[in-house]
């Protein structure tokens, strides 16, 4: 093998190996993972079924805060959401019919919510200000109306 | 002394092609290039990432 072969080989394995070591170590060792909760819902009962007969804003601990949240064809429940700044916010999120998608611009989350699973999130929101939330999983023809807020003051 | 000289002319050029082909410099730098890119984008990502956690 020629000898600048053997440079670019090695130099693009050990870049791999440090992209993988930085991933998993933000993984298993930071719990940056992507959300991954694996708790389920009867789909067909999910307005009878706690948390989310109530859907809201709790606060749950020292500027800690639960949103429950169902999402439907073409709407956010609560769609009106305030925490204070530097609120530690948990997402727990379900939907009533189709896939939809739960991004807050300006931040890291972007979840995928399925019918019948329960999706869990959080998020540290340390600077003032309004927030959009938008569904970015197609689920239906008026998709693109799909969005809300999160206000943080 | 002819036929020396005609084996003189006819092995350089020849050894002058290996050596072309053989050399891998080229390829270096365009595998350095991509390689380069990749790693701007990687770390771009993940600079982005981490801002936002």
């Amino acid at each position: 093998m020629h000898r600048l072969e053997e440079t670019w080989l090695t130099v693009s394995a050990g870049i791999l190996i440090i992209f993988m070591f930085i991933v998993g170590y933000q993984t298993f060792a930071m719990g940056m993972g992507p959300p991954s909760n694996k708790e389920t819902i009867d789909p067909q009962k999910v307005e009878e079924t706690a948390p989310f007969d109530h859907p809201g804003v709790f606060k749950v601990g020292e500027n800690k805060y639960e949103v429950v949240m169902t999402m439907e064809a073409f709407s956010f429940n609560p769609d009106d959401i305030t925490v204070p700044k530097g609120a530690e916010v948990e997402f727990v999120l379900t939907t009533k019919d189709v896939v939809h998608g739960f991004q807050v611009a300006g931040t890291n989350i972007n979840a995928m919510v399925t019918p019948g699973h329960i999706q869990r999130i959080s998020q540290t929101f340390d600077e003032p200000g309004e927030y959009l939330i938008l569904c970015n999983e197609y689920c239906g023809v008026a998709h693109q109306l799909m969005s809300t807020t999160i206000t943080v003051n | 002394m002819a036929e020396k000289h005609l084996s003189h002319h006819s092995q350089s050029p020849e050894k002058n092609n290996n050596e072309d082909v053989n050399s891998m410099k080229g390829t270096m730098v365009s595998v350095g290039f991509v390689a380069a890119v990749i790693v701007v984008m990687w770390v771009a990502v993940f600079w982005l990432y981490m801002a936002r956690v």
